[in-house]
């Protein structure tokens, strides 16, 4: 069988469906089958970046129909870096939550169908070439994420699923409204061909068009002010479902708006839009984050301020800044779903999730605690974590374009990080006991697993960050080659 | 009868009324407290943003975006059909969103025995 | 393999070793840390090499390793500190928790330290900084519970200024386009200053928060007094001594030799800086720093507080020896910065023999040690004599070099200030020697020990040395010549055991220092011999008051307000204190961010008109955002 980008949409969304239909014969297909099917796309990954790095972007038709007309895939070194990202992030998680806080089967068989869509919708999105396409996706994407917001049937939980949902659905209408607008002017839906026709477009229609969009798609990614469902999901929803939206969720939505701002329109100012965003976006949600007495909630803010961050590096728009962002988005789904995953055994019988609950669970739960103090290091940039470098790439490429205000307040937010950060790891280790032994939950032999591995990863691209910097620099030369993109788009494949 | 005249009347007419149900849905979304409402705002919203691409893709005097037997060779206008195929879909999504907002909106009713969005604040800061 | 790589080998191996072996027994752990440091100590001395860098490129990055003779004079301290305090916390962590814990942290911050000194290049130099500063942390949050302020407050004033040297070396980088450190002196003394002074200044805030340089010292006191003693002795002794290595290179290499009076200003916020501007701030600073650190220092009852506003005060005198920058006043920082590694690291280490001993350091509740610790007594009085810059310890000799410096190149106000905190050094040095060893014994204190030998070695070994240098500071003078060569000062003169002056006086220190060793010993043993049976014992409580019977809880010791007057005369200085300045910052920051937070009302019908507002304010003005 050739390997091609459309198992990555096709697999798993065919086991999302049959995934129900396997459970009549076995209970335990609800929890393998996902498993073997992120394993397999994991394979895929592999494969795939390699023939990337070896012959450059594949682009795939499906069903036959050429683009412009048809739906393609366009697995590139930048869309295949981030779908392999999400696959690796996926199968971690699938780890974790193998038999997670011993949920019955019926509701595992739930959580796994919608978690499978999650992963295929946003990986859709990633590798797509078609923006209504992208839409479709990224209405799976939400359905699957307000549902597993909701996944436990507690107050809160139904509160934080209504409240996504709402954003959710404003975005979706003025993305399509977006989407009616663009076909209505220049007749095309194809990613490749709107990026070589959006000079057709009077400018204003252009710009109310991105407007539209960015708006739409920044609700997904977190921008300010339009992230107010973010820190309710993230805290409601449970653990291992947080580490997919900061490590596959909000992925998606930021790969749109870098798309749209560096391959589909070419608006003047956009990149500084990007920037004073990013800042805002950072600043707000740090600040909040600094008083914080619920854990998650905590992470949650600390989550929108990475992906503000992340909004930076792109704003700035050089090749070094492009490297930086790729790795801030790399260590924000790695360290960030390791801080989700440990929380959720800190917080585990605790319905409030206080920080204040955390006193002396250091001696109670070593390797968690371990953990997560770890993941803290490396989030707050400290070295030699992988936090460290993607924050100095990010640095150094504001100090090339002389954006000296920026640096400093990225390294006041850094310091503020530490303040609350530092706050719980001090909670955890060095305050008395309060629980009793038996209150804590010991995490379970494949958390442990899936935990380490993110552990491992953090501390070895830490002190050896040569393990991603190639693929990086591939996927920023990707993203940067806008004729190269449609090029093999449109091209390539109409001969 | 001079059909061309209506026309105008009619296009009008149909941006029109997809702009009003914009509105109007904002206008509940925005405005109204209840949940359910507001469930129906998005419902409104979705539909008239529908009817706009609807309308878009339509032709003066076309015909169904069908290849049959009867026009097959025969020089004749058809609507774009990308628009039309485009908003199948998406009802079908609206559809799915509003079910789950409707699940969501009854959990929240059972456990907190108000379906007014403003006093549906536990989570906040 | 390298010799660089082999000493962080050991020293990071021996960190991840003794945590593991913890689990096995508590004492293999600082036995494992003692031989990774003592070995790591004596294979670099043996292959020590300033000729030999090593090259290597990692994330895109060129790095250098490799020694100049300047970090050589620094891993003296780290290394023969390192090595001592390892073997002193054997015992005196004896009995307590987490002792894999603690020896992995303090490996750690050894190893990360000789890598600082190793790095020359700004990056590598970085991360090394910041790992000495998350393992220091993690030790100042060792002993629990109430150290989690100090803690957090340490990271916050470390976070600043490691940021701060961060932002500095992106901004370098993005000028010389290299991180090599001698890139940048290169750059600078070809384009000159102007326009990288704020490079500079970062620079020095970044290297004055671990010095503890005013204003940014307020974490020091309670950091040090309250982290374990056999590490404060490294953490005050050497870890802050890497903030005046950094110094060193910024104010001497960059801002000394290039520094030709040019009034090249900044623009902006920084109008009117120039580089003799800067080095007069600092070495203000410095003096500052010396005589609050001092004042502080007389306030205090804790023995260990009083040592850490102490430590504060004498970083403040090899600050502005630095900053002044004549040859002399280099030379004296130099003197004095190895000079208070060892009476400090002394210091620290006999305040924790008594701590572990007694039970305590606050000077009111104990007295009259000598007979029982007499090691520790003797240690102490050698340290506080060389602290205080006595002849004929190492102390006096630094200090004669840097009043010299200061005079000579005419500081006349700040040798004043200089010279008041000096002198007021003496009265809480005399307070802690007459505090704890002196006076009369108190029952609570009469099951008190001597300290176990392998405590006692460290502490006697610098003792000893503080002796050797101030009759032989020649034996310093080598290396530190050698150093001053590597920043721009050549052919510095130096006799082996004489010191001079500018009007050509000499001094030979070993004639001096003989005899008043032979008298004191002379006096010594008479005073013993006569003293022996006339002893009578009071204890300190025993006062009679006019009329009124004071209560058991009434402490009445005399070491209670034991400066009052003189405190009465500074009292005034006192009443600003930074740390108020601070704390009143924090609160109010504190109370802005809750304000913030509140933008998430928790409604979700605000949060979708906060989308419908936003979308509306772009599309108004799309076109100034987007021209």
């Amino acid at each position: 069988m050739v390997i091609s980008p459309v198992h990555y949409i096709a697999v798993p969304l065919l086991a999302a469906f049959v995934i129900p239909l396997f459970a009549k014969l076995n209970r335990e297909f609800v929890r393998i089958i996902p498993g073997i099917v992120l394993l397999y796309l994991s394979y895929v990954s592999i494969v795939l970046m390699n023939q990337v790095s070896s012959t450059g972007t594949i682009s795939e038709v499906l069903a036959g129909w050429a683009p412009p007309f048809g739906i393609n895939l366009v697995f590139s070194a930048f869309s295949g870096f981030l779908a392999s990202l999400m696959t690796f992030m996926g199968l971690v998680i699938w780890i974790y939550s193998y038999r997670f806080k011993k949920i019955d089967d019926e509701p595992a068989l739930k959580f796994y169908v919608l978690f499978l869509m999650l992963i295929t919708g946003a990986i859709g999105i990633v590798l797509t070439g078609d923006i209504f396409n992208l839409f479709v996706f990224l209405e799976i994407v939400g359905i699957s994420a307000y549902s597993l917001t909701s996944f436990y049937r507690n107050r809160d939980g139904a509160e934080a699923g209504f409240k996504y949902l709402l954003l959710g659905a404003f975005a979706s209408t003025l993305i399509l409204l977006g989407i009616i607008l663009l076909y209505s002017s220049i007749g095309t839906l194809n990613m490749a061909d709107i990026a070589q026709k959006s000079h057709l477009i009077p400018t204003s229609l252009k710009v109310s068009i991105f407007i539209l969009f960015v708006v739409g798609f920044g609700i997904e990614a977190e921008m300010f002010p339009l992230n107010g469902w973010a820190p309710d999901a993230y805290s409601q929803a449970p653990g291992p479902v947080g580490a997919a939206f900061s490590g596959i969720a909000v992925k998606a939505g930021m790969y749109v708006i870098i798309r749209l701002i560096y391959t589909l329109f070419d608006i003047e100012g956009s990149f500084q839009f990007l920037i004073v965003m990013g800042l805002i976006t950072t600043i707000i949600a740090e600040v909040s984050a600094m008083k914080q007495t619920n854990l998650k909630r905590m992470l949650a803010y600390s989550s929108i301020g990475q992906m503000g961050i992340v909004m930076v590096a792109f704003g700035i728009g050089t090749r070094e800044a492009i490297i930086a962002g790729l790795f801030l988005m790399l260590n924000h789904a790695i360290i960030k779903g390791l801080l989700f995953l440990s929380s959720s055994y800190l917080v585990y019988n605790d319905d409030n999730k206080l920080i204040s609950s955390l006193s002396g669970l250091g001696k109670r739960l070593p390797l968690v605690s371990f953990l997560f103090a770890l993941g803290a290091f490396a989030i707050v940039g400290l070295p030699p974590f992988s936090g460290f470098w993607s924050r100095l790439y990010l640095l150094l490429a504001a100090a090339d374009k002389e954006l000296i205000y920026l640096i400093a307040i990225i390294l006041i937010i850094a310091v503020i990080e530490i303040v609350y950060y530092f706050r719980v790891i001090n909670k955890l280790y060095f305050k008395d006991i309060k629980v009793k032994s038996d209150d804590v939950q010991k995490p379970s032999i494949n958390a442990v697993i899936s935990m380490s591995i993110l552990g491992i990863l953090i501390i070895a691209i830490g002190i050896y960050p040569d393990l991603v910097t190639s693929y990086l620099g591939n996927a920023a030369d990707a993203l940067l080659d806008k004729a190269g993109y449609i090029e093999n788009v449109l091209v390539d494949i109409n001969n | 009868m001079d059909f061309g005249q209506y026309q105008n009347i009619v296009t009008i007419s149909v941006y029109g009324s997809a702009i009003a149900l914009i509105l109007i849905g904002l206008y509940a979304v925005l405005i109204k407290k209840n949940l359910i409402k507001i469930v129906i705002g998005l419902s409104l919203a979705d539909a008239g943003i529908h009817l706009l691409f609807v309308a878009i893709g339509y032709l003066k005097g076309g015909t169904a975006p069908i290849f049959s037997p009867s026009v097959v060779g025969e020089n004749v206008t058809m609507v774009d059909p990308v628009p039309q195929a485009l908003v199948l879909t998406a009802i079908v999504i609206g559809f799915a969103v509003t079910a789950v907002a409707l699940s969501l909106v009854i959990r929240l009713y059972k456990h907190h025995n108000t379906a007014r969005i403003d006093q549906i604040k536990s989570l906040k800061w | 393999m390298n010799t660089y790589f082999v000493v962080l080998l050991i020293l990071f191996g021996g960190a991840i070793i003794s945590f593991a072996i913890n689990k096995v027994s508590y004492l293999l752990s600082g036995i494992v840390a003692f031989i990774a440091t003592a070995s790591a100590t004596v294979f670099f001395y043996l292959n020590v090499d300033t000729d030999n860098f090593v090259q290597f490129s990692l994330a895109g990055f060129d790095f250098q390793w490799g020694l100049n003779s300047l970090s050589l004079l620094f891993t003296y301290i780290v290394l023969g500190l390192g090595t001592l305090a390892t073997l002193y916390s054997i015992q005196y962590m004896r009995f307590k928790n987490n002792l894999g814990y603690f020896y992995f942290n303090f490996l750690l911050g050894i190893g990360s330290m000789m890598g600082i000194l190793f790095s020359q290049d700004f990056i590598s130099f970085f991360i090394f900084w910041e790992i000495m500063t998350w393992s220091s942390y993690l030790i100042v949050v060792y002993n629990g519970n109430k150290t989690h302020k100090i803690g957090i407050k340490y990271m916050i004033f470390s976070g600043i200024g490691a940021y701060a040297m961060l932002m500095s070396i992106v901004m370098i980088y993005a000028d010389v386009k290299s991180f090599l450190i001698a890139d940048y002196i290169d750059y600078i003394s070809q384009v000159g200053l102007s326009g990288h002074y704020l490079q500079i200044i970062l620079l020095i805030v970044g290297f004055g928060v671990k010095s503890a340089l005013m204003p940014l010292h307020v974490w020091a006191p309670k950091a040090y007094a309250n982290s374990p003693m056999g590490y404060t002795s490294l953490f005050s002794g050497a870890l802050s001594k890497m903030g005046v290595y950094g110094l060193s290179i910024v104010l001497l290499s960059l801002l000394t030799n290039f520094n030709t009076g040019e009034n090249v200003s900044l623009g902006g916020l920084f109008e009117g800086i120039n580089a003799e501007f800067i080095r007069i701030i600092v070495q203000w600073l410095g003096a500052i720093t010396a005589v609050m650190g001092t004042l502080y220092a007389l306030k205090q009852n804790d023995a260990k507080k009083l040592l850490a506003y102490s430590s504060i005060a004498q970083l403040g005198y090899i600050i502005t020896g630095l900053a002044i920058g004549t040859e002399l006043a280099v030379m004296g920082a130099l003197f004095l910065a190895v000079l208070h590694a060892i009476f400090k690291g002394a210091l620290f280490m006999a305040m924790g023999a008594v701590e572990r001993q007694a039970g305590t350091t606050d000077m009111t509740k104990i007295s009259g040690l000598v007979r029982k610790m007499p090691f520790t007594f003797i240690v102490t009085l050698m340290s506080i004599i060389a602290l205080a810059g006595i002849p004929p310890l190492g102390g006096f000799v630094g200090k004669w070099l840097l009043y010299e410096g200061m005079i000579t190149s005419g500081h006349y106000f700040l040798v004043v200030l200089i010279f008041f905190s000096s002198t007021a050094a003496f009265l809480y040095c005399y307070r802690i020697l007459f505090g704890i060893f002196l006076g009369q014994e108190e029952k609570e204190t009469i099951n008190v020990r001597e300290a176990p030998i392998s405590m006692l070695i460290p502490m006697l070994l610098l003792a000893i040395l503080t002796m050797v240098f101030g009759t032989y500071p020649g034996l310093l003078f080598e290396p530190i010549a050698n150093a001053m060569s590597y920043i721009g000062y050549n052919d510095v003169v130096w006799e082996m055991s004489t010191i001079s002056n500018v009007w050509g006086d000499k001094v030979s220190l070993d004639y001096v220092s003989l005899t008043i060793f032979t008298v004191f010993i002379v006096a010594m043993i008479f005073l013993t011999i006569k003293n022996y049976k006339g002893t009578r014992y009071v204890t300190t409580k025993d006062i009679s008051t006019s009329g009124e019977m004071p209560t058991e809880n009434e402490n009445l010791t005399f070491q209670l307000n034991f400066f009052q007057p003189f405190e009465r005369a500074v009292a005034p200085l006192y009443k600003r204190s930074m740390d108020k300045i601070y704390n009143t910052i924090g609160e109010s920051l504190d109370a802005l961010f809750n304000f913030v937070r509140t933008i998430y009302t928790g409604n979700g019908q605000t949060y979708a008109l906060y989308v419908i507002v936003f979308l509306v304010i772009m599309l108004i003005f799309k076109d100034s955002i987007f021209n």
